[in-house]
């Protein structure tokens, strides 16, 4: 197992390495730099700040002192958001973004597994066609329609109400992230609710269901030993990617519920080429996601006995 | 008194009649061989005698009595007290009919749990001492383990304790030697023979294999086309066998004293969605009369009362009854 890991992690690292490398030759291949403004800058101020940043080096150079200082931790300062560290960037803002990430895969997950199975035990009647209905909505809906359409509602049952029954944007309180989250969430959990419904209708139909029953076995007992977990390793595999796609691509629901996430910062730094932004955030990007995958093949091996005992020689 | 008597079952699922008439009967302790052909309905019956038929399949029976409880009043929670613990049942396939993320010792100790109320260690002291009584060496450790782990034979064997934990009254066992090799297959018949001995448990033995009948059954009940067609004790079916169609299977089955080319019965069997009008057998049988295509043969038919045959050359008019009786 631990072989297992350590081999996942290592390979994390090249890849971590690949899209460094990949971000960095493509960021600065666009045209202009972090110093182009509406305002004109004298040569002069010009030429002190991009030796204050090292842009008058090289690129190979660039590259080189850039690697050097990732290596230890240090993503520099950004251009566009004076003397703030980006790794202070990250720290601050990073949580934010994962809280909402994760509470969104929370529900996407439950969500997901619950209209999943649902689907299946009622397949072709009524509720089933009302799931996927359901499913092919919040799939081609986009993001930022749901998002509106969720303050809208939230705006009117306020006022019905009478008061705030709960807010319609910002941050701060646990009621701040529900229904951002559940935006957020909603096409994963559309998404997982397909793959779970697949896979229940074959556990439903495999032997070692007859089987259970059988036994005598039925209702929750038979859906908790015997169904669930044979059906939602579909699911757990999807849920690595989605993980970090939740957690790092919310910057839309970020922007519109005006929640100060690491997303925004993202989006920002490209449109003004805040070359050390982009990179912190790309790589620290990249290394949750490697992370977060190894953990979800980990997970899998909980589930599944059979790959837990296979995962010492690696697969 | 019998274990169970079961008269005319008809279950038809959508357009398909499955099951047009199925009657059995089984005293305690019997083993009862259901024999016949692939999709003549035997498993479709031993699904119906736990009620775990689809709810799309439509099941009506004229008497369906088990441990003198008439089956067809059950509701659903009466039901699920039965199976396992009453009526259980062993798979064709342990390969896919074991939970493959379960522990074999925790699928075993479940029907224990369920409807002895054992607590955890308890079932699991029992499962463990079963899989020792069915020669699995180092059960404990064993029990532990996933079906994964475990060989096809052995499979199978957790798959019996599986079934015979709670002592059931009657054992179903649907062709539980048709995915084994030879001479696990032996092996399987023999445990299950030693435990219908030791136990005094009825079993039905759903099997398309003749030579598996003849080890292990004391009656046999032959399918065909969704009916059982002919129905005895192991003698009268093996060598005085009364229905052409069984006839016909025998004449398909090698026998090594007295060599002989083995004849395949010409055609095939009649499609259940329509029925024949009369013998379902008629359009193969190298004995049909003009009778046969118009009416079914539905009179009690019996050479003895224990042997009964569902074919018009059994009618009480036909002279081959003469025939027979004379021998």
């Amino acid at each position: 197992m631990l072989k297992f890991i350590a081999k996942r992690l290592l390979s994390g690292a090249i890849t971590i390495w690949f899209i460094a490398t990949a971000t960095f030759f493509a960021m600065h291949a666009v045209p202009g730099d972090p110093l182009t403004q509406e305002k004109a800058m004298s040569p002069a101020v010009r030429a002190q700040l991009e030796a204050r940043y090292g842009l008058d080096k090289p690129l190979i150079e660039q590259y080189q002192l850039f690697l050097g200082n990732m290596l230890q931790g240090d993503f520099g300062i950004s251009f566009t958001q004076e003397n703030r560290k980006v790794n202070d960037i990250i720290s601050k803002h990073f949580p934010i973004s994962a809280i909402l990430g994760l509470a969104a895969v929370l529900i996407a997950l439950v969500g997901g597994v619950a209209a999943g199975t649902v689907a299946a035990y009622y397949r072709n009647r009524w509720p089933d066609r009302l799931v996927m209905i359901g499913v092919i909505a919040a799939i081609s809906v986009p993001g930022f329609v749901i998002a509106g359409l969720a303050q809208l509602i939230i705006v009117a049952m306020n006022n019905a109400a009478g008061k705030t029954l709960l807010p319609v944007a910002g941050w701060g309180s646990v009621n701040h992230i529900w229904v951002p989250a559940l935006v957020l969430g909603l096409g994963t959990m559309a998404y997982l609710s397909r793959i779970m419904r697949a896979s229940m209708l074959e556990v439903l139909n495999a032997d070692f269901n007859t089987a259970a029953k059988a036994k005598g076995v039925h209702g929750l007992r038979l859906f908790w030993h015997h169904q669930l977990r044979n059906a939602v390793l579909p699911v757990v595999t999807e849920l690595g990617p989605t993980i970090a796609g939740v957690t790092t691509g919310g910057f839309v629901v970020e922007l519109i519920f005006a929640i100060p996430g690491l997303g925004r910062y993202f989006v920002q730094a490209v449109q003004q080429l805040d070359y050390t932004v982009i990179m912190g955030t790309t790589v620290f990007y990249g290394a949750f996601l490697v992370l977060v995958v190894v953990l979800v093949d980990i997970s899998y091996g909980l589930i599944d006995p059979r790959i837990r005992l296979h995962g010492g020689g690696g697969r | 008194m019998k274990l169970l008597e079961l008269d005319n079952l008809q279950v038809s699922i959508g357009p398909v009649q499955a099951v047009r008439d199925v009657s059995l009967s089984l005293a305690p302790g019997e083993c009862r061989a259901l024999v016949g052909e692939s999709g003549c309905g035997k498993s479709v019956t031993a699904m119906s005698l736990l009620n775990l038929m689809p709810p799309t399949a439509q099941t009506n029976a004229a008497r369906w009595d088990f441990a003198g409880r008439d089956m067809r009043q059950l509701s659903e929670r009466e039901w699920r007290r039965i199976r396992g613990n009453e009526i259980a049942m062993i798979f064709q396939n342990p390969m896919t009919a074991l939970d493959p993320t379960q522990t074999i010792g925790s699928q075993i100790a479940e029907p224990l749990r369920i409807h002895k109320g054992l607590s955890k260690r308890e079932a699991r002291m029992r499962a463990i001492a079963l899989l020792e009584r069915l020669a699995i060496a180092n059960p404990a450790q064993r029990a532990a383990q996933y079906p994964f782990e475990f060989s096809g034979g052995m499979l199978q064997r957790a798959m019996i304790a599986m079934a015979v934990v709670c002592e059931p009254q009657l054992l179903i066992a649907d062709e539980p030697t048709t995915a084994l090799d030879v001479t696990v297959q032996a092996e399987v018949l023999s445990i299950l023979r030693e435990l219908r001995e030791s136990s005094g448990t009825a079993m039905l033995f759903i099997t398309h294999d003749l030579g598996v009948v003849a080890e292990i059954a004391d009656s046999v009940s032959v399918m065909y086309a969704g009916q059982t067609v002919e129905t005895g004790s192991l003698q009268d079916v093996f060598s005085r066998e009364a229905h052409p169609y069984t006839q016909a299977l025998k004449r398909a089955v090698p026998n090594m004293e007295n060599p002989h080319r083995l004849e395949a019965i010409a055609g095939t069997p009649p499609d259940l969605r329509h029925p024949p009008k009369g013998c379902g057998f008629a359009a193969r049988c190298c004995e049909r009369m003009a009778i046969c295509d118009q009416l079914p043969p539905n009179f009690p038919c019996e050479s003895t009362a224990a042997h009964q045959a569902r074919c018009w050359l059994w009618h009480p008019e036909h002279p081959a009854r003469w025939r027979e009786s004379e021998q």
